[in-house]
C-alpha cells in the first residue's frame, strides 16, 4: 500500500466514528425538525407533512418579539458574568496552582454530580425570605427587614453563574494550561510588567478557550428553561420555555419546530462567527 | 498596584469556589435534619441516610445514571478525540463543514434534539431504553471533548511531530508516544467533563429513556410533586462523599507518582 | 482496554435481557400517586414482573405514548388527557369481564363525563384545585380566588405553571364557567390574568408547596395533593377551594394500544381495585380513593382531612376541566399573551 493511501484510510477511521454518529444522531432528527416546521397542525397534537408557512408567519408576529430579545439579554449578560468570574479561576489553576492544580479542577466538577433540582433548591434555601443570607442580614444589622430576592431577575443570574461556571472555566483552563511558563519568564527578564505580559502572551493564547467558553455557554443559555422558573418566578418567557410550552403543553409541534429552525440559525451565525475568529487567532500563532 | 493584581487572582478564584460550594453545605447540613424539611432545622437524625438507601426508585435512578455515563462518557471522548486528531492533525478537503457538524449538538436546543431522537427512533423501531439512552447522551457529549481536545491539540507544537520524524519515529510512534502523553489531560477533562454532563442531563432523558431506564434527575424532577425531603440531600450528601473519596485515591497516586522523580 | 469492554458488555447485557422472564408489566404512572408498597405487593401475590416509570405531568407521557413504540402497558392519564389520547387512537377499549372489582367504584365516579361507561379508563384517585395559604402572612381566610389578585401580597402569589388551571382561576373569578369554550370569556380571563402579573411573584408548579411552607410565599394556586403533603408537616399552611367553584381531577388506569402485556395490566388494575389495595394506596398517596368500600377502611383522620377530602358543599360548584376541542387555541393564543406580558 502506498503511503498517501494509507494516510487517508487513518484519516477516513479517524473522521468515521463522528460521522456515522452525526448522521444518525443528528442529521436525521433535524431533518425532521424542518420537516415538521413546515408541517400542518392537527387539533390533537399530531401533524401532517406537507408545505405550508403558517408556523413561521405566526412566529413572526410582534408578540413573540421580547421573547426573542430577553433570551438574547439572559445570554449575553449570563456569558459575561461567567468569564469575569470564570477566567480568574481558570488562570489560577493552570498557572498559580502547582501540583494542586488537579485537585482543584476535580472540585469544580463536584457540584455537577448533585442533581440539578437538587442544586436549585439549596440555593432557594440560600435566597428565600427567611433562607440563609436574609438571616444573616438581618442578625448583622444590615437590613431590618428580609428583602425579597427569590423571583428577581439577579437570582436567575445566580442560577446561571452556577449552573455554567464550570463549563466556562474548563476550556480556559484547557487553553492556558498549554501555555510555556518560560514565556512568561522570558518577558519578566526583558522587563514586562505582570499586567503586560498578561495582555501581550497570556490573553491572547487563552483566546481560544475563551471563544470555546462564550460558545458554552452563550448557546445553551439561549435555550435554558427551569433556572428562571425555578429562580425567577417564570414571570418572563424565554425561547426555552416558549419550545417547551410548543412542544408538550400545547403539542403545537410544527410551531415548535419553527421556533427551533430560528433558533438555529442565531446559533449557526454564532458558530460561524466562533470559527472565523478561531482561524484568524491561529493564523496569527503561525 | 502590582501588590492588588497579585492578589486579585487567588482571591476570585477563593470567591468562585465558595460560591460553588455554598449550597453544597447547606445541601449537607440539611441531609441531618431530623423533621421532613429541606429549609427549616428541626434536630439532628440520621434517618433519612437509612431512607435513601432503601429508596428503590433512588437506588435504581443512580443505578441507570452511573451506567449511562460512563458509557456515554467513553463513547463520546473516543469519538470526540479522533475527530480532533483528524481536524488538527490530518489534511482533508471540507473540514470546516466537518468541524461545524460536530460542534452542532451544542448548537441546537436540547428539546429540538430530544423530540428529534424520539421521533426517528420510533420510525427505525429501535425500542426505547438504555441503547437510546445513551446515544441520546454520547451526542449532546460529542462536540464538549471534541473542543476541549481540539484545544489542546491545536496548541501543540507541530516541530515535536517533526523532531521525533527526525529521529526516524513512525506515525503509530509519534502518537503513541509523543501526541497521546501531551494530550492526555485533555482527554481526561474530556472524559469527565462528557461523565458530568450525563450523569446531570435532564431534558434529552426526559424523552428517549424507556421501560425501566430512568435516570436519577427525571426521578428526582417527579418527586418535586410530593415535596422534596431530606431524603434527596442525604442522596446528595452520600455522592459527594464518593467524589471525594475518589479524588483524594487518585491525587493520592498522581502526587505521589510526580514527587518521585523530583 | 479489558475493562471498559467488559463494562460494555454488562450495559449491553442489561440493554437486551429485559424481556427475558415469563409475565411481566410495564407501568407508567404520575409520581407520588402509586405507592411502591403497592407495587411491591402487587408483584409478590402474582408473581409478576413489574418496572414502574414516573412522569410528572400528562404533556410528558402524551409525548412518549404518541411516538408509538413506548413499551407501557399501563398508563394513569388524568381525565382531559384520556380524551385526547382516545380522540388519537392511542388507547384500547376496556374488557370490563376483566376487571371484577369495577362494581366497586362510588357511585359519582361510575359513569364520568368524559369517559362514558369506562370505555377507555377506569378512575383510582381524584381530587381538586384550588387556594392555599399560610397563615403567618394571611390574616383573614380568604375564600375567593379574588385573595390571588390582592395587591397587599404583591410579590409572595403564586399561581400554578400550567395553561387549564390558571384559565381556572382566571375564568371563576370573572363569573365564568372553568371549561368553557366562548371566546369572549376566555378573552377577559386573559386580561384578569395579564392584570394579575403586577402581584405575582410568580408561576410555579413544581415546588409551590416549599414556597408556601417557608413563608416565601403568602398565597398559592394549588393541587390538593401537593398541599395535604406540606400541611401534615406545617399546620400553618390551610387549603380552601374557593367559593367561585375551584376545579375537580381524575386520575385514571388505560391500557396503550401497543401494550404487549396486556392480560397483567388487567390484572393490576381490578388488583388496585380491591377495597383493601385501594385503602392503602390511598393512605400512602395522602390522595381520595374512587372506591365507597375503601373509604370505609380508612383511618379517621385522613377521611376528615379538608385538604384530601373537602366537604360535598365545597365540591357542589366545582368545574371539571375537560378537552375543549377546538376552543384550544383561543386558549394557547390567550396564556402566550399572559407570558410575554411585560
Amino acid at each position: 500500500m502506498t503511503a498517501p493511501r494509507r494516510g487517508n484510510l487513518v484519516t477516513l477511521a479517524l473522521l468515521a466514528p463522528s460521522l456515522l454518529s452525526a448522521i444518525l444522531l443528528l442529521a436525521i432528527p433535524i431533518l425532521i425538525v424542518i420537516a415538521f416546521s413546515f408541517a400542518e397542525q392537527d387539533t390533537y397534537g399530531g401533524a401532517k407533512f406537507g408545505f405550508t408557512l403558517t408556523s413561521y408567519r405566526e412566529l413572526f408576529q410582534a408578540i413573540y418579539l421580547p421573547i426573542f430579545l430577553n433570551s438574547l439579554q439572559l445570554a449575553v449578560v449570563s456569558t459575561v458574568i461567567c468569564l469575569l468570574v470564570g477566567y480568574p479561576i481558570a488562570y489560577f489553576i493552570a498557572l498559580r496552582a502547582g501540583r494542586y492544580a488537579g485537585l482543584l479542577l476535580a472540585l469544580l466538577l463536584i457540584p455537577f454530580w448533585i442533581d440539578f433540582i437538587v442544586r436549585m433548591s439549596a440555593w432557594m434555601v440560600l435566597l428565600g425570605r427567611n433562607g440563609t443570607i436574609n438571616s444573616a442580614l438581618v442578625g448583622l444589622g444590615v437590613i431590618e427587614q428580609p428583602i425579597r430576592m427569590i423571583g428577581t431577575y439577579p437570582a436567575v443570574l445566580v442560577g446561571m453563574l452556577y449552573a455554567f461556571l464550570p463549563t466556562t472555566v474548563l476550556p480556559i483552563y484547557a487553553a492556558l494550561s498549554g501555555l510555556d511558563g518560560r514565556l512568561l519568564e522570558a518577558a519578566d527578564d526583558l522587563g514586562a510588567t505582570p499586567l503586560q505580559s498578561f495582555w501581550r502572551i497570556t490573553f491572547p493564547l487563552s483566546l481560544p478557550g475563551v471563544m470555546a467558553a462564550i460558545l458554552f455557554v452563550f448557546v445553551p443559555a439561549m435555550g435554558v428553561y427551569a433556572i428562571p422558573v425555578l429562580l425567577g418566578g417564570g414571570k418572563s418567557i424565554i425561547l426555552g420555555n416558549l419550545i417547551v410550552q410548543l412542544f408538550l403543553d400545547f403539542r403545537n409541534i410544527p410551531l415548535g419546530a419553527a421556533v427551533s429552525v430560528v433558533l438555529l440559525a442565531i446559533s449557526s451565525v454564532i458558530i460561524v462567527c466562533y470559527m472565523r475568529v478561531l482561524r484568524s487567532v491561529e493564523e496569527a500563532r503561525v | 498596584m502590582r501588590k492588588m493584581l497579585a492578589l486579585y487572582v487567588p482571591a476570585a478564584t477563593l470567591l468562585g469556589y465558595v460560591f460553588l460550594f455554598a449550597p453544597l453545605l447547606v445541601l449537607v447540613i440539611y441531609a441531618f435534619n431530623g423533621g421532613r424539611s429541606t429549609v427549616v432545622w428541626e434536630g439532628f437524625s440520621l434517618a433519612w441516610f437509612a431512607e435513601a438507601l432503601v429508596d428503590r426508585g433512588l437506588r435504581a435512578g443512580l443505578q441507570v445514571s452511573v451506567i449511562v455515563a460512563i458509557a456515554s462518557a467513553v463513547l463520546a471522548t473516543a469519538i470526540g478525540t479522533s475527530a480532533a486528531l483528524a481536524v488538527v492533525k490530518r489534511p482533508f478537503a471540507g473540514k470546516n463543514l466537518f468541524s461545524t457538524l460536530v460542534i452542532a449538538p451544542l448548537v441546537l436546543p436540547e428539546i429540538v434534539l430530544a423530540v428529534g431522537l424520539l421521533v426517528a427512533t420510533v420510525w427505525t423501531g429501535v425500542p426505547l431504553g438504555y441503547g437510546t439512552l445513551i446515544a441520546g447522551h454520547v451526542l449532546v457529549s460529542i462536540p464538549f471533548s471534541f473542543l476541549i481536545v481540539r484545544a489542546a491539540a491545536s496548541g501543540l507544537d507541530p516541530r515535536l511531530d517533526e523532531a521525533a520524524a527526525d529521529l526516524g519515529a513512525n506515525g503509530r510512534q509519534i502518537f503513541v508516544r509523543v501526541t497521546l502523553p501531551l494530550l492526555l489531560p485533555a482527554i481526561l477533562s474530556a472524559f469527565l467533563l462528557c461523565a458530568v454532563i450525563s450523569f446531570d442531563n435532564f431534558v434529552v432523558s426526559t424523552f428517549v429513556s424507556g421501560v425501566g431506564s430512568t435516570p436519577l434527575p427525571i426521578q428526582i424532577y417527579a418527586m418535586l410533586k410530593t415535596g422534596l425531603t431530606p431524603k434527596i440531600n442525604a442522596l446528595g450528601a452520600m455522592l459527594i462523599a464518593v467524589n471525594v473519596l475518589v479524588i483524594l485515591v487518585v491525587m493520592g497516586r498522581y502526587l505521589k507518582t510526580i514527587r518521585k522523580p523530583s | 482496554m479489558k475493562n471498559w469492554k467488559a463494562l460494555l458488555a454488562s450495559v449491553s447485557l442489561i440493554a437486551f435481557t429485559s424481556g427475558a422472564s415469563a409475565a411481566e408489566l410495564n407501568i407508567y404512572a404520575w409520581s407520588g400517586e402509586v405507592p411502591q408498597e403497592i407495587v411491591d405487593d402487587f408483584a409478590k401475590e402474582t408473581g409478576i414482573t413489574v418496572t414502574f416509570d414516573t412522569y410528572d405531568s400528562n404533556e410528558t407521557m402524551m409525548a412518549k405514548l404518541s411516538a408509538g413504540a413506548s413499551g407501557y402497558d399501563l398508563i394513569e392519564p388524568s381525565q382531559y388527557t384520556v380524551q385526547v389520547l382516545a380522540k388519537q387512537g392511542l388507547l384500547q377499549e376496556l374488557d370490563h369481564a376483566k376487571i371484577p372489582n369495577i362494581g366497586n367504584l362510588g357511585a359519582p365516579f361510575k359513569n364520568v363525563s368524559f369517559d362514558p361507561g369506562q370505555k377507555w379508563s377506569v378512575p383510582y384517585i381524584w381530587g381538586t384545585t384550588g387556594l392555599a395559604y399560610n397563615e403567618d402572612c394571611v390574616k383573614t381566610p380568604p375564600t375567593s380566588w379574588k385573595a390571588l389578585w390582592d395587591p397587599q401580597y404583591e410579590g409572595r402569589i403564586y399561581m400554578l405553571d400550567n395553561m387549564l388551571a390558571a384559565y381556572i382561576a382566571g375564568l371563576q373569578v370573572n363569573g365564568f364557567d372553568a371549561g368553557t369554550t366562548k371566546a369572549e370569556e376566555i378573552e377577559k380571563a386573559t386580561q384578569s390574568l395579564i392584570e394579575q402579573k403586577k402581584v405575582l411573584g410568580g408561576y410555579n408548579s413544581t415546588n409551590y408547596g416549599d414556597l408556601l411552607a417557608t413563608g416565601e410565599a403568602c398565597l398559592v394556586q394549588g393541587w390538593n395533593g401537593s398541599i395535604a403533603q406540606v400541611m401534615a408537616t406545617n399546620p400553618k399552611v390551610k387549603y380552601v377551594i374557593p367559593e367561585e367553584g375551584g376545579s375537580m381531577w381524575i386520575d385514571g388506569f388505560a391500557i396503550p394500544k401497543s401494550a404487549k402485556n396486556v392480560e397483567e395490566a388487567y390484572k393490576f388494575i381490578d388488583y388496585i381495585m380491591r377495597p383493601d389495595v385501594a385503602a392503602k394506596a390511598a393512605d400512602l398517596s395522602k390522595s381520595a380513593t374512587v372506591i365507597d368500600k375503601a373509604k370505609e377502611l380508612l383511618p379517621k383522620e385522613v377521611v376528615e382531612n379538608a385538604a384530601i377530602y373537602p366537604p360535598e358543599a365545597a365540591l357542589m360548584k366545582a368545574d371539571f376541566i375537560l378537552d375543549v376541542g377546538d376552543a384550544t387555541k383561543l386558549y394557547q393564543d390567550g396564556w402566550t399573551k399572559v407570558k410575554t406580558a411585560q
